[in-house]
């Protein structure tokens, strides 16, 4: 890669440049601020996600990590005393000030929590129910985005015989990639992942980053992640957060060879976090 | 005494012999529940016993209630309380979930604990005063109201029996609404517990595939608290089956058994409350007694219902955690 780390500080947060070599920015993160009632969760955060790539967020416990990733569809809402500053600009709408109905939002945005998170109800419906609030199809059609949906998320073979089973029968790499397979049917353009992998073993681990591989041909992906090599192994570009500021963003390479942040080398070579 | 053995203080053995006696004392409060449980029910048995063995099978089919020639039947006081109760539950349910619904998922935090407290305090009230409010304040205004619903409701082919008779105001209608408002609390109470340890993961899943509030709560939170949302039910359907001093109010005591719901009824509880004075022979007071006797066998049956399906859910959290 040619282009340098894009470097983001406080200092030159509040303004976005076109970057180089990063293709078409998706998501245009500009002077973001967050608040958890009185707590000042993200510090002026400013950063551009390219589309069709997997861009990692990484950082220690607290520093901000989901609570950014959480802005994307502005989950944060349902909670009364949280709130975000600033501009989140996806495709050229800012979404936290679009007086569209949040929904619409959301249909475009899909997200996977850190543990699976299966509805009461069987594995054919865990993914009908989310295609189901969007669009009026029969049966038949239904089954066919089901069947293409599980087949994305690379299950279809393991639940074929048992759609009718409920959700929380299946093993945990499994819930997951149902999961996946749930938000990828409503036909997103982001998927947000919130450490997908925490409550997964290696095998299931290994399966879903394979996945996020496959994933980036058609989405943008953005992933919370505690585990360094992770964000190396799966994404393009990585940010680095701290106590509610990035630190660092850049590909993913350059951020794990040659951090120009004493912070984000210290943080990569496992001297605190 | 396995449990208190590693003692070996000089004070030990005393203290184990108080711990022996203590643990005894208390075994046998409750053991004293269970006996009077039992006791109640064989005294309820023995006491109804001739009304039980002159009539058989027949005293629960039988709309006969005349003490003057000493002929009864419990039929018209099952359906009054049974009927009572359901059309208590009817409103209760979509009411209660509501009210769960807006405490758990809506309401600010602030409004939060007010809101709770209110509904909560609806269980406070003493019976007789639901009574009397429903006899003095609920019943005119409602007497009003029933002649729009004889024109409309009374209208409605097949169903429309059921709404049509005199505009008194009291009756079956009225016990079982006054009765409704009196079991919210405690379905509210139960259904709002449970909507609130849903795991915020799952709601905001649903919510982060752009499912609405409602649509959360249809299919998502529902479904995962549905067992317990029930045992809550059959919790306030069994405080609703044993009421008596607010129905015995309102329900109109009129023993016979009517189509419609406008007209007096009596329930089980209602009977017992008005004639037990006046049950002057043998056989009058007997059958009294069987019916409350198939009072504790209806609501026993119910509860004990309701606590299967709450131990179900308490089992289902365990697994979880």
């Amino acid at each position: 890669m040619s282009a340098t780390p894009r470097i983001h500080t406080r200092s030159e947060s509040s303004e976005t440049v076109a970057v180089s070599g990063i293709g078409a920015v998706k998501v245009d993160v500009r002077a973001l601020n967050f608040y958890y009632g009185r707590f000042h969760a993200l510090k002026n955060v400013s950063i551009e996600i390219p589309e069709r790539q997997v861009t990692a967020f990484i950082g220690p416990s607290g520093c901000g990590k989901s609570t950014l990733l959480r802005t994307f569809n502005r989950m944060f809402e349902i909670y009364p005393d949280q709130r975000a500053e600033g501009q989140i600009v996806v495709d050229g709408e800012d979404i936290l000030k679009s007086r569209r109905d949040v929904a619409l939002i959301r249909a475009r945005i899909g997200m996977v929590f850190q543990k699976p998170t299966p509805f009461p109800m069987s594995i054919h419906e865990n993914i009908a129910f989310g295609i189901r609030l969007y669009e009026k199809l029969s049966k038949a059609e239904i089954a066919v985005r089901v069947e293409s949906a599980l087949t994305r998320a690379a299950l279809w073979d393991e639940v074929k015989d048992k759609l009718q089973q409920t959700g929380t029968s299946l093993s945990g790499g499994q819930q997951q990639r149902l999961c996946i397979a749930r938000a990828v049917a409503i036909r997103p353009e982001i998927i947000l992942l919130d450490e997908p992998c925490s409550a997964l073993d290696p095998i299931s681990t290994a399966k879903v980053e394979e996945l996020i591989e496959e994933l980036k041909n058609d989405y943008t992906v953005v992933i919370v992640t505690h585990n360094m090599q992770q964000a190396a192994r799966v994404s393009d570009r990585t940010a680095f957060m701290y106590m509610g500021e990035l630190v660092e963003y850049g590909p993913t390479e350059g951020i794990f060879t040659k951090p120009s942040k004493k912070q984000t080398e210290d943080y990569i070579t496992g001297r605190f976090g | 005494m396995k449990v208190t053995a590693p003692r070996s203080a000089p004070a030990g053995a005393s203290r184990l012999s108080l711990d022996v006696l203590f643990r005894k004392f208390t075994g046998a409060i409750a053991l004293l529940v269970t006996l009077s449980l039992a006791g109640i029910l064989i005294a309820l048995t023995r006491e109804s016993w001739p009304a039980l063995h002159r009539f058989g099978w027949h005293f629960l089919i039988s709309t006969a209630w005349d003490p003057v020639s000493d002929d009864y039947g419990a039929l018209v006081f099952i359906v009054g309380t049974v009927v009572s109760s359901v059309i208590a539950l009817l409103l209760a349910i979509p009411v209660s979930f509501g009210i769960a619904l807006f405490i758990s998922e809506m309401a600010p935090r602030w409004l939060r604990e007010p809101v709770s407290a209110a509904v909560e305090l609806l269980a406070a009230i003493p019976s007789i005063i639901y009574g009397m409010w429903g006899l003095l304040v609920f019943a005119p205004w409602f007497g009003n109201l029933e002649p729009w619903i004889n024109d409309h409701l009374g209208a409605i082919p097949w169903i429309g029996a059921l709404f049509q008779g005199p505009p008194m105001g009291i009756g079956m209608l009225a016990a079982g609404i006054v009765l409704g408002v009196m079991i919210i609390p405690f379905i509210a109470a139960i259904m709002r517990d449970v909507f609130l340890v849903t795991p915020q993961a799952l709601k905001e899943s649903a919510y982060a595939m752009g499912a609405t509030t409602w649509e959360v709560a249809r299919y998502v939170i529902l479904p995962y608290t549905r067992t317990a949302v029930t045992g809550g039910i059959f919790l306030g359907l069994g405080r609703a089956l044993g009421e008596t001093m607010a129905v015995t109010f309102i329900i109109g005591n009129a023993n016979n058994l009517s189509a419609s719901l406008l007209m007096p009824g009596s329930s089980i509880a209602s009977v017992i409350a008005n004639e037990f004075t006046e049950a002057t022979t043998h056989l009058y007071k007997s059958a009294l007694l069987a019916l409350g006797l198939i009072l504790f066998v209806i609501t026993f049956a119910v509860l004990v219902l309701a606590k299967l399906l709450l131990l179900r859910l308490d089992r289902m959290e365990g697994r979880r955690a």
